[in-house]
This record gives structure tokens, sequence and C-alpha cells, in this order.
């Protein structure tokens, strides 16, 4: 017992002073230990570490999307309207929903019964407005065109506010919108919305709620 | 004529997207209970309209909410709930890497929306919030106060202190920040802007409503910095949801 503890100290001391030696030396020299000629194995072992990587799942939750239709401005006419809008589904049941959009009033009755009069400037007629809603999916359901195809579809309802940019002014605007969204593919989905946007207008001298109410078509696609 | 060649480009852009999206490596699984149901749609209404039995192989597409779009071994598709992917199997034998839900506690981060009022004005708001510990947040929140007289942005960051996170459905927060608000008066003729820095104290709430989706309620204290010999204070509420990763 004691023989072999002092063989390893004496090892150990050995090593230690080889490094000391060896501190001066630039660059580490290969040590090269003279083996007898090992036989040529029969079996070369051939033992490499497998990579197993577990693909992910990729989640496909937000969707992105341009829309573009009619307008009624109150009191304005019915104009064009183009927007974008985005989602986010959280549950199969609720998805959040951010838009944002432009279109440009025409001429109210007043302004063509007098055509001299001008009820707006024309970067007053610029109507701009983003809405955050919530969205519920009420209706889910299929679509069948023919006897072979079929598409996921959904009636749903959305509620939200933002603000509407009109006659040069912002105001805090409430809408109230139902929509229908099939989706033509896993990734691409068409949408028919019908959203009101009311606020409270003072433009023709006297506070009141206006309605204006879009009908849309969007073309959207999920990532 | 060239918007129509540009959609068509952007369209076959899309497409060309979705097909090397394809190439990635998908995930495979092993149904282990006797037979897994496959839904026409991701939600609990469709039908079931193909059956996988045991031992068979899952390829699982993508996933949408709580809902995973799998291929059958025959080239069949359907929609699985995740409860039931759960339960599946790798081939190696080890239990199905279904991503956890973030948990409620201690997720990184929250993005949210909501209305409140803003010295008597209507408030949009819009937040982000990063976790550094479990009860300490990051807080950036950018919003919108619209009045009669006056409009304003209002931008702030600071710090919230959420007193017991592990409280699921009510857990109070506290909070002190930072805060800029720029004001552009509405009232003619001569519309006039200012721009005012901030500071705020706030005492809200939280809660979770489902495994993503969570509200939040806060009540805010402004002191605005003006040239004033008093400074102005303000107050502000808002009610809002967020979801969470």
């Amino acid at each position: 017992m004691e023989n072999r503890l002092s063989s390893i100290l004496l090892a150990a001391a050995l090593l230690s002073g080889c490094g000391w030696f060896h501190r001066g030396d630039k660059g580490p020299k290969p040590v090269t230990v003279e083996e007898p000629q090992a036989e040529p194995s029969i079996v070369e072992p051939q033992v490499t570490r497998r990579e197993v990587t577990t693909p992910k799942i990729k989640s496909k939750d937000f969707e992105v999307g341009a829309y573009a239709g009619a307008l009624s401005i109150q009191d304005f006419g019915v104009n064009p309207i183009y927007g974008v809008r985005a989602a986010f589904h959280v549950t199969e049941d609720f998805f959040l929903e951010a838009y944002a959009a432009r279109s440009k009033a025409g001429q109210s009755s007043l302004e063509e019964v007098f055509p001299d009069i001008n009820v707006l400037s024309n970067s007053g007629r610029q109507f701009t407005y983003y809405d955050l809603d919530v969205g519920y999916n009420v209706l889910p359901g299929e679509v069948f065109l023919g006897r072979g195809r079929a598409f996921n579809s959904a009636l749903y309802v959305t509620v939200g506010m933002g603000d509407v940019r009109f006659a040069n002014q912002d105001q805090f605007a409430l809408n109230f919108g139902v929509g229908y969204r099939v989706l033509i593919t896993d990734w691409l989905a068409m949408h028919v919305d019908v959203r009101d946007h009311v606020f409270e207008s003072s433009l023709f001298g006297v506070d009141k709620n206006v309605d204006n109410v879009e009908a849309t078509l969007s073309l959207t696609t999920y990532f | 004529m060239r918007r129509l060649l540009a959609l068509a480009l952007l369209l076959q852009a899309l497409h060309v997207g979705q097909a090397n999206a394809a190439k990635h490596q998908l995930l495979e699984l092993v149904v282990s209970e006797p037979f897994i149901e496959m839904h026409s749609g991701p939600g609990r209404g469709f039908p079931v309209v193909y059956v996988v039995g045991r031992d068979e192989v899952l390829t699982v597409l993508f996933s949408r909410t709580d809902w995973y779009k799998v291929r059958a071994p025959h080239g069949a598709e359907g929609w699985v709930r995740r409860a039931d992917l759960a339960r599946t199997k790798l081939p190696s034998g080890e239990p199905a890497p279904i991503p956890p839900y973030p948990e409620f506690a201690s997720h990184r981060w929250e993005v949210g929306a909501g209305y409140g009022v803003y010295n008597k004005q209507n408030l949009v708001t819009t937040w982000v919030d990063f976790a550094i510990t479990d009860s300490i947040d990051v807080e950036g929140v950018l919003q919108q106060a619209l009045g009669n007289l006056d409009n304003r942005y209002i931008g702030s960051i600071g710090l919230r202190h959420t007193f017991v996170p592990e409280w699921k459905w009510f857990s109070p927060t506290v909070g002190l920040g930072t805060a800029y608000q720029h004001i552009s008066d509405k009232v003619p003729p001569a519309p006039l802007e200012d721009n005012n820095q901030m500071a705020y104290v706030s005492v809200g709430a939280r809660g979770f409503i489902t495994r993503r989706f969570m509200w939040r309620a806060d009540w805010r204290h402004y002191v605005v910095f003006n040239n004033l010999n008093v400074n102005e204070e303000l107050e502000e509420w808002k009610i809002g949801l967020a979801v969470f990763f």
C-alpha cells in the first residue's frame, strides 16, 4: 500500500517536474511514446455519436393581409377604401386583430346642392383609421365546392376601438363588425367583412354620432 | 396590367416560400394509444374524418392555436387536438415534444391592448412587457388619448412589481416609471402643440383568463413637469387584454 502511494507521488512529482522543465519551450511538443506495433485489428470500430435533433413544430397563429372595399362616410357618400390587417389567433374561438385603412370622402349633399360651399378642405376629406379589435368565431364550419372540396370557414364578430382621422381631426371611434372567413389553403384565406365605425362628430354644427359602414374583401396569409 | 403581374409574382414568391417550408424537416410521432382522431378542422365542432391506429406514424405539419395539422401514413390530412397529440411518442420511445404552454407565472413577453380614460379623455392603449424576474417587469406603453379639446400621444417606460405572480386569477401590481406626452390642441383658430416630460406611479392587477389570454387593469397617477409654478397632475385608468409568450 505504502509502496503504491509513494510510486503515485513519485509519478506526480515527475510529471510536475516535466511541466516545469517545459515551461520555457515554445509551443507544446508532441509527446511520442514508443509502442509495440499493434496487431491490425479485424474489426475497425466506427462509433460516432448520433446527432438526434427533433424537428420543431411550426405554429401558424399569425395572419396578415390587405383589404379593399367601399366605405360609406356619413353625409359624404360611398367611397373606395384600402387597408391592411394583422391578427393573432389566441384560441380556436378568440383572436386579436389590428386594422389600418384609408379612404377619401366625396361631396356631401349640401355641397352637391350648393356647389359654392366647401364643407371640407382637400386634406380634410382624407378618412384614415386604425382599430384594435377582439374577435370571436361564432360559427366555425366548412363550405363545400362540388363533391370533392371542403374549405374551413368561420363567421366571426369583432368589437374594438381606435382612432378615426377625418376633417383633419382625430376622434375616438368604436367599431362593430361581422365577417366571414374562408381558408382557401392552410395559409391563404379570404374574408368578407362589414364593419361600422361610430364616432362623435360636430362637423355640421351639432354633436352627433356618425356611422361609417364599410364592406370589404380581404386576402390574408397565415404564418 | 403591371400591377397584376406584380401580384402574380408575389403570389408565386409566397408559394415558393411555402414549398421551401415543406422541405423543412417535419416531426414524426408514433401513436401509442389505441387510436388517435383526426378532425376536419381546428375546432371542437369539426367532425372526425380519419382515425390512425396504434404504432402508426403521424407527420406533424404545423400548429394553429391548440390544434395540430397532421398527415397520416397514407396521406390523409387532418387536425389533432393538442391533448391527444401530447399522448403520442417519438420513434425513439420518448414522449412527444409538444411545446408546453407558456407558464403564466414565469412567461417572458407580454403584448396587450386596451381601453382607458386619461385626463377624462378616451384612451387607446398598447403595451409590451418584458419579465426580468417572475415578479418584476419592464413595461413599455404607447397610447393615444382622444378628447374634445386636444389629442395626446403618451409613451412611457417603467418597472412593475407583481406581488404574488403564482396567483392565477388575480394578482396585484405596483409600478413606477417615466413618461412623455405630446399634446396637439383641437380648438381653433391656432392649434397649439406641446411636449411634456412626466413621471408616474401605478397600482393595478392582472389575471389569466385562459392558458394564453390575460387581463390587466391599471390606475396611474402622473406628475407633469411643465413650466408653471405648480406641476400638473393627471390620472389615468385602463383595462385591457394581453397574450404572452
